[in-house]
């Protein structure tokens, strides 16, 4: 995924993506080889921010690339979190991880159309100024809610 | 079940923050587009509930042998459906899996039932609290953990495997049941013992003829009447040696099983004395609930450390007959159960020693303060061994020998042997 805005940017731009995407790649080697799934989503976000990066000092209109980016961070991210869930030596179920895999594939599919939809949907729609922002607020308070949500929900709560 | 959050759960949360604050920040969509599919699997995770999972465990026997197997079945039920259960069997030290794995992972449907076969064995006697599990059960897309720790409370004896033998120590005196000892005295039985002339009462199928027309008076026969016996099984619990995967006091527990099961055998009275830190008896009884009573006393057979000098003297008075022959099980390391014997020998008993040898598992270390500890070491127990001898009490050394024949040696022993007197 570090490869797209590396191909994309300047000579400069491509230095320090490089040296950025190596971080990421030993975070996200260290995270599956030490079992710290903390270092996933800095892997992730490493090289989800060169893209962002990319994206900002690119002034393009609209990135068609944005869908297969996004299906590639989520497919490593997801991959790396499975890997660590199978650290345990546990026997399975023949097929279990079959099962596991055709719903990754599956959801990097599914993932895939949605975005470019939703791409498409942001192109048809696309007005820069006060309701993009707004609209950006709102998402951004939505998500920041379910983190809190997603926190409090860490805490057990036996039934 | 108590619910916990997949690390998953914390990093999409994460990266979904992170990809619409840049989005709003660089005021790009495709960074909320890279976002979506992270917010897209929270929103997901967040509708997981709990699976309801019943799980059972049942032993397949409440009592076994060590080393022997025992069916363990691990029974899952789920009100719904579960994309992975992950079932992690903890057992107690002492007892291993004979058959499968300690570690499962399978899929429930809703109102599925799955049962896991396992087998376990005890590798060394004693009572196991077996059938604690963790369960962990995930969702489909791995976002939420349920997990529970679940202990059945299934208690395991696995009592201990009986050692080969073929013959025991008799004792030197009978008690007045009927039995399978020989004694001493003269009276009714089958074995022969002398002739006596013929005195009015005698009954005549008695009489032995070919005597009487030898002497030309009447003779009959005497006999031995088989008669049972007292034994006491004394166990020496204030120290365990242990090394090379040998437990002395395990092997001297092992080895009282075996003798209590073929003194019982043969209808003698069979008690027991655990003499250490915790001091712990059976009254002298025969029959197969005996050998279940002194089995289980000597499953809690353990040593509890005490530095408090003890004697027979708080050994309950009925625990030990007059006449029992008292066999000890000891590797004669604590002087305060030689004391004991010596004791016990004093008061008359009948005392039989069975020295578990530690010899083998008690290095002579490396420096020569060490080598010269450890030699005085070997010299103190000979003079303990000794001295136990000159006071007429029959030892054996049991090492890699068969008991049998560490029985033969006191045997030998006690055939041969007197007091000394100074």
């Amino acid at each position: 995924m570090a490869a797209l805005p590396l191909a994309r940017g300047d000579e400069t731009f491509q230095a320090v993506d490089a040296r950025v995407a190596a971080v990421a790649f030993i975070a996200l080697v260290a995270a599956i080889v030490r079992g710290w799934p903390a270092l996933v989503p800095v892997a992730v976000t490493l090289v989800g921010g060169t893209y962002a990066a990319e994206l900002a000092v690119d002034d393009a209109p609209l990135d068609l690339a944005a869908p297969a980016v996004a299906v590639g961070l989520f497919l490593a991210a997801e991959l790396a979190y499975w890997s660590l869930d199978e650290r345990s030596r546990s026997v399975g179920d023949t097929g279990i991880g079959l099962r596991r895999a055709a719903l990754v594939a599956a959801s990097g599919l599914a993932i895939f159309v949605a975005s470019s939809g939703l791409l498409v949907v942001v192109d048809e729609v696309r007005a820069r100024g006060l309701a993009l922002d707004l609209a950006g607020v709102l998402a951004a308070v939505g998500v920041l809610a379910a983190c809190l949500a997603t926190a409090r929900g860490q805490s057990s709560s036996g039934s | 079940m108590t619910r916990t959050g997949n690390p998953r759960l914390l990093g999409y949360a994460t990266l979904a923050a992170l990809g619409l604050l840049a989005a709003l920040a660089v005021r790009r969509p495709e960074l909320a587009v890279v976002a979506a599919p992270f917010a897209l699997f929270l929103a997901l995770g967040s509708r997981a509930r709990d699976p309801g999972l019943e799980v059972t465990v049942e032993l397949g026997a409440e009592r076994t042998l060590e080393g022997d197997e025992v069916p363990m079945t691990v029974t899952l039920r789920a009100h719904r459906a579960i994309d992975r259960v992950d079932v992690v069997v903890e057992l107690p030290r002492g007892v291993e899996l004979a058959d499968g794995e300690v570690e499962r992972s399978v899929r429930l449907q809703a109102e599925e039932e799955r049962t896991l076969e396992l087998a376990i064995r005890c590798t060394s006697w004693g009572v196991y609290d077996v059938g604690e599990l963790r369960i962990h059960a995930r969702d489909a897309f791995r976002l939420v953990t349920w997990a529970a720790g679940v202990d059945a409370g299934n208690r395991l004896k696995a009592y201990p495997r009986p050692v080969a033998l073929r013959r025991l120590l008799e004792p030197m005196q009978t008690q007045a049941f009927a039995g399978s000892q020989v004694a001493r005295v003269k009276g009714d039985g089958v074995e022969y013992a002398d002739i006596r002339e013929f005195v009015p009462g005698d009954r005549v199928r008695s009489i032995n003829w070919r005597a009487s027309a030898r002497r030309r008076a009447l003779v009959v026969n005497e006999r031995h009447p088989e008669r049972n016996t007292d034994v006491v099984l004394f166990v020496d619990s204030f120290t365990d040696v242990r090394g090379a995967g040998r437990s002395l006091l395990e092997e001297a527990i092992r080895a009282a099983a075996s003798l209590a099961t073929k003194y019982l055998e043969r209808r003698d009275r069979v008690g027991l004395v655990g003499f250490g830190g915790v001091l712990r008896w059976l009254q002298p009884g025969m029959g197969a609930s005996q050998r279940y009573r002194l089995v289980e006393t000597m499953l809690e057979t353990g040593v509890a450390p005490t530095y408090t000098w003890r004697d027979v003297n708080i050994i309950p008075a009925r625990t030990l007959p007059p006449a029992a022959l008292v066999v000890a099980l000891s590797p004669l390391v604590d002087p305060r159960f030689v004391a004991a014997l010596e004791d016990l020998r004093g008061r008359r008993f009948d005392v039989a020693v069975v020295e578990l040898d530690p010899v083998p598992l008690v290095g002579p270390g490396r420096s020569e303060v060490e080598r010269a500890a450890y030699r005085l070491w070997l010299l103190d127990r000979e003079a303990r061994r000794a001295r136990l001898e000159s006071r007429g009490i029959g030892v054996a050394t049991w090492g890699d020998d068969e008991l049998d024949a560490v029985l033969e040696e006191v045997r030998t022993f006690r055939r041969h042997a007197h007091p000394v007197r100074a």
